[in-house]
């Protein structure tokens, strides 16, 4: 690897073994992973094979069983929260939402690793706000409560908060769970154009593998407890979405 | 924004009123000349000594519980991603209560640091079960089964050791239970202010913790903050607030759990920058109408008389009752 690239490493994980699962299972094999700027990465599963505890493990909400995550070079254990939250952030679209909470507060909360001790507002902070609620499409509805919001509206203001905290790396649990056929492409094409231009990383957890080999550079594929990386052109030659035809009776 | 500033100097407006209210009507009937005149230049007159030994007294306590009741009730309610939730719900005045009875029992006199001491240690000690609890079991509705539970456990506690009890204490216990302002005494009201500053300065300093934490601590912990230590120091400020009102003012129902409702009302707003202050000067203005009446009539019952219209407001519009 040339030093031109490790420069571009955003987020990078070596030998990591996560825990998954009620149980805290351990996957089987050690895996090594790296995030490139300007990259998406599709994580790919069925329910229940630790796809969200690997989102978690790379935010750091999940200690590794083994191994290490490291955050632009640095291991993500080092990180001062605040400028952690700075840089990475995982959105699920799961999050119980307080009934009253407005749309416009919500996504101004992705402000806060920015803020001081009273948790006030800039006007670059209202500036970025506005720019990522404009870019989600959410501004019309700006003040509605996010809990009257349908599904797939609410799904785009959770992404506009992410937005809105301005990270490097954008962690998204399943994103288009709620979202109909138009609006999925919409998504997944906007995934694509904010990694390029604003040099981010993200890896998107689906069930879609249309998306994924469409809209993504790699897929990440989680099954019986390995982890397996491939750009997405070549993924289902190397054979990482057999598993997607495997019948159950 | 201007729904804030109306809001502000409406109820700042309200307060005012109500201030000058308590310094003027009481169970004595002072003219209002001889009051201000009391105010600005006191002498060793009756006017005087009313309007500096009860009136002012019962002002600042009512302010002060107000408030406290209100700001911890809102972050109680934060924290615990629950509407229903209060100092009064989780059994965090319950345990100041035996505090209270304790510190009675043993003979140490009102107001004193004694009966403050074991009041915020009794409201503690509950706080930490409920924070234990907490932990445990991730729905809100067995939390409030767990507090409501330890406010039953401890009141029975109390009633057994007021039953075996001579009949002076019981009924300094029962005058003290029905809640008032006028307990208060000029000499040991500074007990009172630092302790309510205290615990206004644990919760105003967690106002990022506070704001994300409506979504949940996975969700703040994203944002960068230190959830446990700022939720630690939030429910301490909460229980430390609570502690101290009962102790001064006995358990005063209702101001908890309603006020923080009144204030998103009026503010239209989850933002805790506003909703801290506007609920803390709401309280002030209910505590302050409350301690308008007279005497005989209990203030406990009085802060129901508002505040149970207002809960039932809630549970009927249902926008509270799912969060």
């Amino acid at each position: 690897m040339t030093n031109a690239e490790s420069q571009n490493v955003l987020l990078e994980c070596k030998d990591l073994l996560v825990g998954y699962g009620a149980a805290l299972e351990t996957m089987k094999c050690p895996f090594d992973f790296a995030l490139s700027s300007g990259t998406v990465v599709a994580l790919m599963g069925e329910n229940g094979c630790g796809k969200s505890s690997l989102l978690k493990t790379f935010a750091g909400l999940l200690k590794p069983v083994a191994g290490e995550v490291s955050l632009e070079g640095k291991s993500l254990t080092e990180w001062a929260p605040r400028e952690r939250a700075q840089e990475i952030s995982l959105v699920r679209m799961s999050s119980a939402v307080p009934l009253r909470m407005s749309v416009n507060e919500f996504v101004r909360l992705g402000r806060s690793p920015y803020s001081g001790i009273f948790d006030s507002r800039t006007a670059e902070d209202n500036r970025v706000v506005e720019e990522s609620m404009t870019l989600l499409d959410v501004l019309s509805f700006a003040d509605r409560p996010i809990a009257e919001l349908s599904d797939g509206e609410r799904s785009r203001v959770f992404l506009a908060e992410a937005v809105a905290q301005q990270v490097k790396v954008l962690l998204l649990d399943e994103p288009n769970a709620f979202l109909d056929i138009p609006r999925s492409h919409a998504l997944f094409r906007l995934l694509k154009k904010i990694a390029t231009e604003r040099d981010m990383g993200i890896i998107v957890s689906t069930h879609s593998v249309e998306y994924a080999e469409r809209y993504c550079d790699k897929i990440m594929v989680v099954n019986g407890g390995t982890v397996r990386v491939a750009p997405a052109s070549e993924a289902r030659k190397e054979g990482l979405l057999d598993w997607t035809d495997a019948c159950y009776e | 924004m201007q729904r804030l500033l109306i809001g502000f100097i409406a109820l700042a407006v309200v307060i005012v009123l109500l201030c000058v209210a308590t310094l003027c009507f009481g169970a004595v009937n002072i003219p209002f000349a001889d009051v201000v005149q009391a105010l600005f230049s006191p002498g060793a007159d009756v006017s005087s000594n009313i309007l500096w030994n009860l009136r002012i007294p019962r002002m600042i306590a009512a302010i002060l519980a107000g408030a406290s009741l209100a700001v911890s009730g809102l972050s109680l309610q934060t924290v615990f991603r629950n509407p229903l939730a209060g100092p009064f719900v989780l059994g965090i005045s319950s345990g100041a209560s035996l505090g209270v009875a304790l510190a009675l029992l043993a003979g140490i006199g009102f107001g004193s640091v004694g009966v403050l001491g074991s009041a915020a240690l009794g409201a503690l000690l509950v706080t930490l079960v409920v924070m234990f609890a907490a932990t445990r079991f991730a729905q809100t509705g067995v939390l409030l089964i767990v507090g409501l539970l330890t406010g039953y456990f401890i009141d029975s506690i109390v009633s057994v050791l007021i039953a075996g009890n001579s009949s002076e204490s019981l009924r300094v216990y029962v005058a003290w239970g029905m809640g008032s302002f006028g307990r208060v005494t000029l000499g040991d009201v500074w007990i009172f202010v630092v302790a309510v500053l205290v615990g206004l300065v644990m919760i105003g300093v967690s106002l990022r913790y506070l704001n994300a934490a409506l979504l949940g601590d996975d969700f703040a912990h994203g944002l960068g903050l230190n959830v446990k230590r700022s939720k630690i120091c939030v429910l301490l400020g909460a229980s430390l607030l609570a502690g101290a009102t009962t102790a001064f003012c006995g358990p005063v129902a209702f101001i908890g759990i309603a006020v923080p409702h009144l204030a998103y009302l009026l503010f239209k707003t989850t933002n805790h920058r506003v909703l801290l202050p506007g609920a803390a000067l709401c309280g002030m203005a209910l505590a302050l109408l409350g301690g308008l009446f007279p005497a005989s009539v209990p203030l406990n019952a009085v802060l129901s008389l508002v505040g149970v219209p207002v809960i039932m407001w809630v549970l009927v519009r249902g926008s509270g009752a799912r969060f």
